[in-house]
């Protein structure tokens, strides 16, 4: 355990980088699903088929795989474009944090936007009819009727995917990104104990896990406080 | 930049010689892991607390981190440790390959368990009390006829694991294994060509996902078809 001394602020400081990585890919995840969810949802036939072909591709393709392509080709796109206008430049490359993001939710968009679609048609038609007849305009139905009744179905389900979400993080490492498996390596490389960084990554890991896991218990409550019998 | 099809038809060869290392990963991890979840879910429902708190224990641990690390943990952790070096599993951990069969089976293990779990909770009481009341035994009841019955139910979220490993079988590629990715790997570093290869690997997974799909989708009309209203 000595071993650890002395790396604590780095494992802290790349904790705090899964963290934020987690956030920022968190917003985009949601945001790609509710744009996957509408567009599978759409009567548009192009929307449509373009929404398919996006949760086939990213649910059928290891993840790992996805964020090589990213960063290696927005690299090899931006150098190309960087060389047009100054032929001396030799590598230009996308921020491994912005290219780590962007593949992560890119990827777990695809599983949720399957979920918001299930959630979305879980909204009973009556309540929407009741808004309208209301005179609530399409936007105020959506924003005050079905999202409220939507998210409360997608919660158990997107508390999966924010597992999921926090776990690919780790892959993040690989293109380069100092989170906490890059800051093991490091570590490991001065004391030689790989056994002992890598269990204290795993059990960073398995604290976000469970930070996560209660934290979605708490907003399943939260969510369904309606429900609950006044005692 | 340009877009070489030649690379294209010249890669795709290459990258097929390492879809039998991607099988063998596949289905020894499979069937082994598989193996591992029914044990797991034998003692998870055994009522004795000594034998399924620490499979809880288990499954938390094992579903709470990124399988990246526990690859890294067995791989590069392991040999720190003495008693392992020792052993009579070293010859088996020494390899890459084997430890990462050792890690995808400990991995998926963990998950199958939790989907057999779901699917024998699904099986109707009455049933069960229906064997009671014939007299078959407790051990009896289980194979004949809740094993069954929770089969057909956990099998669409058997096949999204089993889709799942597929996918994490690319981290392989990460312990110096030679599968697929790994050989993807390999050819964009000599010709800095990501989007021709990574893409074309991208769609040999997305064919066999189809496929895996198509297998079990068969397994599950097969299945099922007692239920099936006759056309």
């Amino acid at each position: 355990m000595e071993a650890i001394t002395g790396w604590w602020d780095d494992f802290f400081w790349g904790s705090l980088v899964v963290v934020e990585l987690f956030f920022v890919a968190l917003i985009l995840t949601v945001l790609f699903g509710l744009i996957g969810a509408a567009a599978k949802l759409s009567k548009n036939r192009v929307a449509h088929a373009i929404a398919n072909g996006y949760t086939i591709i990213f649910r059928g393709t290891p993840e790992i795989l996805v964020l090589l392509l990213f960063y290696f080709g927005s690299a090899i796109t931006l150098t190309a474009i960087a060389q047009a206008f100054d032929p001396e430049v030799k590598f230009v490359d996308f921020p491994p944090f912005w290219a780590g993001s962007f593949a992560i939710a890119l990827i777990i968009g695809s599983y949720a936007t399957e979920t918001f679609r299930g959630a979305f048609l879980g909204v009973e038609p009556g309540q929407v009819e009741a808004g309208r007849a209301l005179g609530l305009s399409n936007l105020q139905t959506f924003i005050y009727i079905r999202i409220p009744a939507m998210w409360r179905l997608a919660l158990p389900p997107f508390g999966n995917h924010m597992l999921s979400l926090i776990k690919d993080t780790a892959l993040v490492a690989i293109i380069g990104l100092e989170e906490t498996l890059f800051v093991a390596e490091q570590a490991i490389g001065t004391t030689g104990k790989p056994f002992t960084m890598y269990i204290l990554v795993g059990a960073i890991y398995l604290g976000f896990s469970t930070i996560i896991t209660l934290s979605v218990m708490l907003l399943e409550r939260y969510a369904n406080r309606h429900l609950e019998i006044a005692s | 930049m340009s877009f070489d099809i030649a690379l294209i038809i010249d890669s795709i060869p290459k990258m097929l010689m390492g879809i039998g290392l991607t099988f063998q990963l596949l289905f020894l991890s499979l069937a082994l892991g598989t193996a591992l979840a029914i044990i797991l879910l034998l003692m998870r429902i055994s009522g004795r607390w000594y034998l399924s708190v620490p499979t809880m224990i288990y499954i938390y641990i094992f579903r709470g981190t990124p399988i990246l690390v526990q690859i890294f943990i067995i791989y590069y952790g392991f040999p720190q440790l003495e008693f392992i070096r020792e052993s009579i599993f070293w010859p088996i951990l020494r390899e890459p390959f084997g430890c990462a069969i050792v890690a995808l089976t400990l991995n998926t293990g963990a998950y199958v368990s939790e989907i057999f779990r779901g699917g024998v909770i699904g099986v109707d009481r009455g049933l069960k009390e229906a064997g009671a009341a014939l007299g078959i035994s407790a051990t009896h009841r289980f194979i004949h006829i809740t094993a069954p019955i929770a089969i057909r139910l956990c099998l669409p979220a058997y096949s999204n694991d089993v889709i799942s490993l597929q996918k994490s079988t690319a981290l392989a590629s990460t312990i110096t294994l030679l599968d697929m990715t790994g050989i993807a790997r390999t050819i964009v570093a000599e010709t800095y060509a990501p989007y021709e290869v990574f893409v074309s690997l991208m769609v040999i997974y997305l064919i066999l996902t189809w496929f895996i799909q198509r297998s079990f989708g068969w397994i599950e009309k097969r299945m099922s078809r007692h239920i099936r209203e006759e056309v």
